[in-house]
């Protein structure tokens, strides 16, 4: 080894960058949050304008907080600690750059599309398809820059918190474009690729998964740095690092289908999603016990020290969620929780505690070693650490009372359990408004902890110098050795890596297979469990030599998490997908939509009407008593996107169709509380003076006639003659009882729209979906 | 007593990233066990519901307990002919559970004071759908869907419709003429 020592300085002015566009981006998202919660106990806030309306922020509020807040948090974290984990400066200044302003520009194009009612109508996958192509991009340009530093690495291991690092780029990048796979009708609109019961298993694959690995994983890389550090304190355990890597990343993805639990999707696939939370258990607990494990020793710190604080409260809160996420997974616990306030609740403590801690925590920590100052006022930063923890536990306390509270009134029968104990759903709703006030003070409290770091931070940098970290590193360091090098043979002929994948096709032989294949199955499992058993007790150092040689490989590495990502969405979806769409229905298809009900369903969803009504009748006695016959697959196989829904603050709508006359909804819209007393819904004017876009309809459905639904090869002037045709006769019943409006206006389509919620032909019956 | 050794995994990995380093401690068996019996939980569930079938699926189990509603309800249903119903609504105590049920349910169209907007006035002679205590039950039974009445019997149940019906009754005498109306103009409520 040569003697000669460079001085390598890290970029950190991109670390600068993401920092304080986190901070800043932090506080538009939990500002727009405050807004919408408040919206929720005060309709007037939705102050009549479309831009401002609940359905139409509320996206704002989530991708606001997700990829803007803790994107840049995040980004901010991988950049500081992988430079000092693999020894390296950034590959790539301008790539740096790129990813920082790129992201930058998403966010405000995001920003900008979402209140304007540009929407794709799934849950924080909203943004248009132009935005999702420039998402992509960046993604590449940030999965390229940490790669090539990472080739260019002088530490030959990775780290555990790079482990973490690779599976976020890898899988966010997986998820993000299958679920994005759309067809453009325009530059502003798009249809997803899959529809209904696909649709729905795609979007939460994502939506679970964003979980894990936009708001979980990245995290834990974070905290596998910062926390040490921090603590001054090895890291607890290293081998349960590696069990709780390997099994966290694959236990994630077969989870999705819980947010469907009870709901039409066949029932293989609810069990999976099921059983896989329950898994999922201890593998979140692994990332808990080593954080908290860690600071043995370092208690007495927690005292005095802020940044310790946020840290230990954060991994306390991760403990908490993952706990509760499998218990609400439990289907008889989900048919209680599901579309309730608890979900809220659920969601919230991990983002309010996990993300936005650990964020507070490495902003703190970072802020004295980024810019040349001590933290201006440690106090301060305790204060907001009080005002935080209290917010969180009144917002986390509330959603539990509201959304148990509403769970029991909506589940209650009287009369031996014949009829609905609250058959109007306001009554439940009005019941749990207090609750819904104790979360926007508990929100508000956050907010201003949130504000007194922005302060903090202010007074500490306003005059700082900003410091760029440097190492010293000898010239030839890090190389790695040609012993230690994998071959792509060697990534998959190794004992550990060999048992795995043959238990896991053994297992899944034996679950899915047929009645020879799975009993071969459950005995080729049985034989690999006690082989690979026996392999580790005699030979268990290989096992660990060998591991120790794939953390200097960062490719084979980086092959054996995509398989390990895969494998769960692979089984899932191919066969939900490939199924013939028509034969998978029970026993009712879907009627197509009219051209004038389909720019009414455009309008439904641009509004964003789905982030309070469901259109999915869970096979739950309460679901049916209250909202009529339990949904079937094939009501909503020509739904792209589909429109079950997530959170239930109004009625269900699945069978809304025929239900009111076309003047109720009329008036409805125009004043929910004319028509429906203590109603929170907003007003929704702009329906009556906007026209409906009838000149987009025929590329529209051409679209949809690509994507397999059953229109026919319509003209233009056929379907502007239909539109005009059904919207008169709309029009002329409206007139008839007492409502005037012209049949051009937005609100006729959407009428249209809701009057076909739940019209379906009766076909014969088919089994559900590959069992 | 001899003192307890130092447990072996007290020491520290070689290796250290960045000043970081890592001890090597065992699992906690505790988290180990929730990890295998979350497994065989899921091997369990699966054979009881997948291979075996011994576990009903949501639509089964939601049309098994449907079929047993259905027929607790016939069992209880309140008898709906003219004279009984007459008798609930002179009955204070049925009458004053049904206006709770109106106002709860009815009240958003017919008004509380049952004059009518969205839906037609039911305090005056003029019946649309029969104005005979059993026609009034039968329009709660099927509802008008076309122009919004839902169909609130499934909904309720019959005590409670009953009770609806007895306090709408309430406002009327029995043997007053019924008149015919063709249709009912909606109005909003004011």
């Amino acid at each position: 080894m040569s003697d000669q020592k460079i001085t390598i300085e890290f970029n950190d002015k991109v670390v600068r960058q993401f920092l304080l566009a986190s901070v800043i981006w932090g506080a538009v998202g939990m500002v727009v949050g405050t807004l919408v919660a408040a919206q929720l106990n005060y309709w007037q806030v939705n102050f009549n304008l479309p831009w401002l309306t609940f359905g139409r922020l509320r996206p704002l509020h989530t991708n606001a907080v997700i990829f803007a807040f803790v994107g840049n948090m995040m980004f901010a974290g991988i950049y500081y600690s992988t430079q000092r984990l693999v020894k390296a400066r950034l590959a790539s200044d301008f790539l740096s750059q790129l990813h920082f302003w790129g992201w930058q520009l998403i966010i405000v194009a995001a920003a900008i599309t979402l209140p304007l009612g540009f929407s794709r109508g799934k849950e924080y996958a909203e943004l248009i398809w132009p935005i999702n192509i420039a998402v992509t991009l960046i993604w590449v340009v940030f999965a390229v820059n940490f790669f090539w530093t990472l080739a260019k690495r002088r530490e030959p291991s990775l780290y555990v918190a790079i482990w973490f690092y690779i599976a976020t780029i890898i899988t966010v990048a997986m998820l993000y474009i299958v679920n994005h796979l759309s067809i453009p009708t325009s530059w502003l609109h798009s249809y997803p690729v899959f529809g209904g019961v696909q649709d729905a298993l795609v979007q939460w694959w994502y939506g679970h998964n964003a979980v894990a690995f936009f708001l979980t994983t990245p995290i834990l890389g974070v905290m596998y740095y910062f926390l040490p550090k921090a603590a001054e304190r090895p890291v607890y355990s290293y081998r349960l690092s590696v069990i709780h890597f390997w099994s966290l990343v694959f236990v994630y993805i077969w989870a999705g289908p819980h947010h469907l639990l009870n709901s039409a999707l066949p029932g293989w696939l609810q069990n999976l999603g099921m059983t896989f939370s329950l898994m999922l258990w201890a593998p979140s607990w692994g990332g808990m016990l080593n954080g908290l494990l860690t600071l043995r020793g370092a208690w007495d710190k927690l005292r005095t020290d802020p940044v310790l604080k946020f840290f230990a409260a954060a991994v306390t809160f991760y403990g908490m969620c993952t706990f509760e996420g499998p218990l609400l997974s439990i289907k008889s616990v989900n048919a209680l929780g599901h579309y309730t306030d608890w979900i809220i609740g659920h969601v919230h403590g991990g983002t309010l505690g996990w993300n936005g801690f650990m964020a507070a925590g490495m902003i703190y920590w970072l802020l004295p070693r980024l810019w040349s100052r001590p933290l201006h006022s440690v106090a301060l930063a305790n204060l907001h650490f009080w005002l935080g923890t209290v917010g969180i536990l009144l917002y986390v306390g509330a959603m539990w009372t509201s959304g148990i509270t509403q769970g029991v009134m909506l589940n209650a029968t009287t009369e031996n359990g014949t009829v609905l104990a609250y058959p109007n759903f306001l009554d439940t709703l009005n019941t749990i408004r207090p609750m819904m006030l104790m979360r926007v003070i508990g929100g508000s409290l956050y907010l201003v902890g949130w504000f007194l770091l922005i302060y903090n931070l202010w007074k500490t940098i306003a005059t700082a110098r900003p410091v760029n970290g440097t190492i010293e590193v000898f010239a030839d360091e890090g190389v790695i050795a040609h012993e230690d090098k994998i071959t792509l043979v060697g990534t998959f002929l190794n004992p550990p890596v060999a048992f795995s994948i043959l238990g896991v096709g053994f297992s899944c032989a034996w679950m899915f297979g047929g009645d020879i294949l799975s009993i071969a199955g459950m005995f080729g499992l049985l034989l690999c469990v006690v082989l690979a058993y026996a392999h580790f007790e005699s030979r268990g150092k290989k096992w660990a030599t060998w591991y120790d040689r794939l953390l200097v490989n960062s490719a084979p590495f980086t092959i054996l998490v995509v398989i390990a990502v895969a494998v769960g969405g692979l089984v899932q979806i191919i066969p939900t997908v490939l199924v013939n769409r028509a034969a998978n229905v029970e026993d009712r298809r879907q009627l197509p939509y009219t051209p004038l009900e389909l720019a009414g369903r455009d309008i439904f969803v641009s509004e964003g009407c789905y982030n309070c009504h469901s259109q999915m009748i869970r096979t739950l006695v309460p679901d049916v008593l209250r909202y009529g016959d339990y949904s079937r697959l094939g009501e909503s196989i020509y739904d792209h996107p589909f429109q079950w829904g997530s959170k239930r603050t109004g009625p269900d709508l699945a069978r809304v169709g025929s239900k009111y006359p076309n003047i109720w909804h009329l008036r409805h819209m125009e004043d929910p509380r004319a028509i429906s007393v203590g109603s929170n819904m907003p007003n929704y004017p702009w329906l009556f003076t906007s026209p409906t876009d009838v000149a987009a309809l025929p590329g529209k459905i051409a679209v949809q006639r690509q994507l397999g639904v059953p229109y026919p090869a319509w003209t233009d002037a056929q379907i502007t003659a239909d539109v005009n045709q059904q919207a008169k006769a709309i029009v002329e019943d409206l007139k008839t009882a007492g409502g005037v409006i012209a049949p051009d206006k937005q609100i006729v389509a959407l009428i249209a729209y809701l009057q076909k919620l739940g019209k379906y032909e009766t076909v014969a019956p088919s089994s559900r979906a590959a069992r | 007593m001899t003192p307890i050794p130092p447990p072996e995994d007290e020491t520290l990995r070689h290796h250290s990233f960045d000043g970081i380093q890592e001890f090597d401690k065992r699992l906690p068996n505790w988290w180990l066990m929730t990890l295998y019996g979350a497994i065989l939980f899921w091997v369990g569930y699966w054979a009881y519901f997948q291979w075996f079938h011994v576990g009903l699926d949501g639509p089964e189990e939601v049309t098994r307990e449907m079929t047993k509603i259905e027929a607790a309800r016939l069992a209880a249903a309140p008898i709906t002919d003219n004279t009984s119903l007459w008798k609930m609504s002179r009955n204070p105590v049925m009458v004053e559970a049904g206006r709770i049920t109106f106002n709860t349910l009815c009240a958003s169209c017919h008004t509380e004071k049952l004059t009518g907007a969205i839906g037609p006035n039911l305090v005056d002679r003029l019946w649309i759908h029969g104005g005979t205590p059993k026609e009034i039950y039968a329009t709660l039974e099927k509802g008008i869907l076309a122009k919004g009445m839902p169909a609130w019997v499934p909904v309720i149940g019959a005590k409670k419709s009953a009770e609806a019906v007895a306090y709408i009754l309430s406002f009327h005498q029995e043997g007053e003429p019924i008149e015919v109306q063709a249709a009912w103009i909606p109005q909003a409520p004011k």
